[in-house]
C-alpha cells in the first residue's frame, strides 16, 4: 500500500502504536496523533521514524472540533490525502452508574464518541475525493456485552459501533469502508499495574487462557485498511481470545 | 463569469462527477430541484458533487443548511458558486 497516509488517534502508545507500527511496516506515511503525553510521543517518533519509513506525531485533542480539524487540515496540506483513519483514542473514567460523577460521563461521550464523529467528518471529503478510503474504529468488549462500572464507555463504544454500521452504508459507494475492531484485554501499559486479583478474574472468563498483545490487535487492522478486504463493511472483528 | 456561461460548465460538472453518461446537459433543468426529483439523484450524490465543487471553484458548503440553499436548483447553484468562489 505505498503512497497511502493513515492518521492513528492516540497512536503514540499501547494498541495505538503498534497499530502505527504495522502501518509503517507496509510503507504507508502514518501520523499517530496524542493529547498531551509529549515524552512518549517523541520515543514513538524515535522508535517508528527510521530508515526509509515516514512516521509523524501530530497534537491534539479529539475531543475538540477545532484541533481535530486543524489537525487533518495541516496532514492534507502536507501530503495531499488521508487514506485511512484508525480511531483509537480512548479514555475511561470507570464507575457505577449511580454514584457517578457527571463528568465522568460526559468526557468518556465527548472523547470516544464525539472524538470520532470529529475525525472521520473530517477525512470524508478527501476519501470522497480519492475514491478510495478506510476509516477503522477500535471499539471494546463493552461496546458488546456491558460490564459493570462501565456505563459510560460501553455507550460510548456501543455508539461507536452503530455509527461504523450507518457511516458504511453512506459512503460504501466511494471506495470507502468502515469497520470496527473490539480487543479484548491486551497486554500494555495498563495491564501491568493490575492486580493480581483483577488479573485472575479477567483470565478465567478468556477461554484462550492469555491476555492478548498489542500486534494481534494490529494485524486485523492491517487486514481491514489492505485493499483486499475492500467488500467488508459495516463490520467489526473481535480479537479477544473468545471472551465474547 | 456570466451566470450562464457559469451554469453550462456546472452541467458539465454535475454529468461528469456524478457519472450521469445518459444525461444530455439540456436534459438539465435551470430552475428545477438538483436532488430527490428530475435527474434522480439521491443525498448520497450530493456528496460526490459537493467535494467536485469545493475543488474546482474553492468553495466551501460546510453542511446541509448551506447544502439546501445552495442545490435548490441549478440556477441557485450558479448564484452561490459567484457569491462564494475564490
Amino acid at each position: 500500500m505505498p503512497d497511502r497516509v493513515a492518521l492513528v488517534t492516540g497512536g503514540t502508545k499501547g494498541i495505538g502504536k503498534a497499530i502505527a507500527r504495522s502501518l509503517v511496516s507496509k510503507g504507508i506515511r502514518v501520523f499517530m496523533n496524542y493529547a498531551s503525553d509529549d515524552k512518549s510521543a517523541e520515543e514513538a517518533l524515535n522508535e517508528l521514524n527510521t530508515g526509509g519509513n515516514y512516521a509523524r506525531t501530530i497534537k491534539a485533542d479529539v475531543s475538540d472540533q477545532q484541533q481535530v480539524n486543524e489537525m487533518i487540515d495541516g496532514i492534507v496540506r502536507e501530503t495531499g490525502r488521508i487514506d485511512i483513519l484508525v480511531n483509537n483514542a480512548g479514555i475511561i473514567k470507570d464507575g457505577l452508574l449511580m454514584l457517578m460523577p457527571d463528568s465522568n460521563w460526559h468526557r468518556v461521550i465527548e472523547v470516544n464518541l464525539n472524538g470520532v464523529y470529529y475525525t472521520s467528518r473530517a477525512v470524508l471529503r478527501t476519501m470522497i475525493g480519492s475514491r478510495w478510503g478506510r476509516i477503522i474504529n477500535i471499539i471494546s468488549p463493552s461496546a458488546l456485552l456491558g460490564r459493570a462500572g462501565q456505563t459510560n464507555y460501553s455507550a460510548a463504544k456501543g455508539g461507536v459501533l452503530s455509527f461504523t454500521k450507518s457511516l458504511a452504508r453512506e459512503s460504501a459507494r466511494f471506495g470507502i469502508t468502515v469497520n470496527a475492531v473490539s480487543p479484548g484485554v491486551i497486554a500494555t501499559g495498563l495491564t501491568r499495574y493490575m492486580d493480581e486479583r483483577v488479573k485472575t478474574e479477567f483470565l478465567s472468563m478468556i477461554p484462550a487462557g492469555r491476555f492478548g498483545t498489542p500486534e494481534e490487535v494490529a494485524h486485523a487492522v492491517l487486514f481491514l485498511a489492505s485493499d483486499e478486504a475492500a467488500y467488508i463493511t459495516g463490520e467489526y472483528i473481535s480479537v479477544d481470545g473468545g471472551l465474547t | 463569469m456570466e451566470k450562464e456561461t457559469l451554469i453550462e460548465e456546472l452541467k458539465a460538472l454535475i454529468i461528469k462527477s456524478l457519472k450521469l453518461e445518459d444525461v444530455l446537459p439540456s436534459d438539465i433543468d435551470p430552475a428545477a430541484p438538483l436532488f430527490g426529483s428530475g435527474l434522480g439523484l439521491d443525498s448520497i450524490d450530493a456528496l460526490e458533487l459537493v467535494v467536485a465543487l469545493e475543488k474546482t471553484y474553492g468553495i466551501r458548503i460546510p453542511d446541509e443548511d448551506v447544502g439546501k440553499e445552495a442545490f435548490a436548483s441549478l440556477s441557485a447553484l450558479a448564484g452561490y458558486v459567484i457569491k462564494n468562489k475564490k
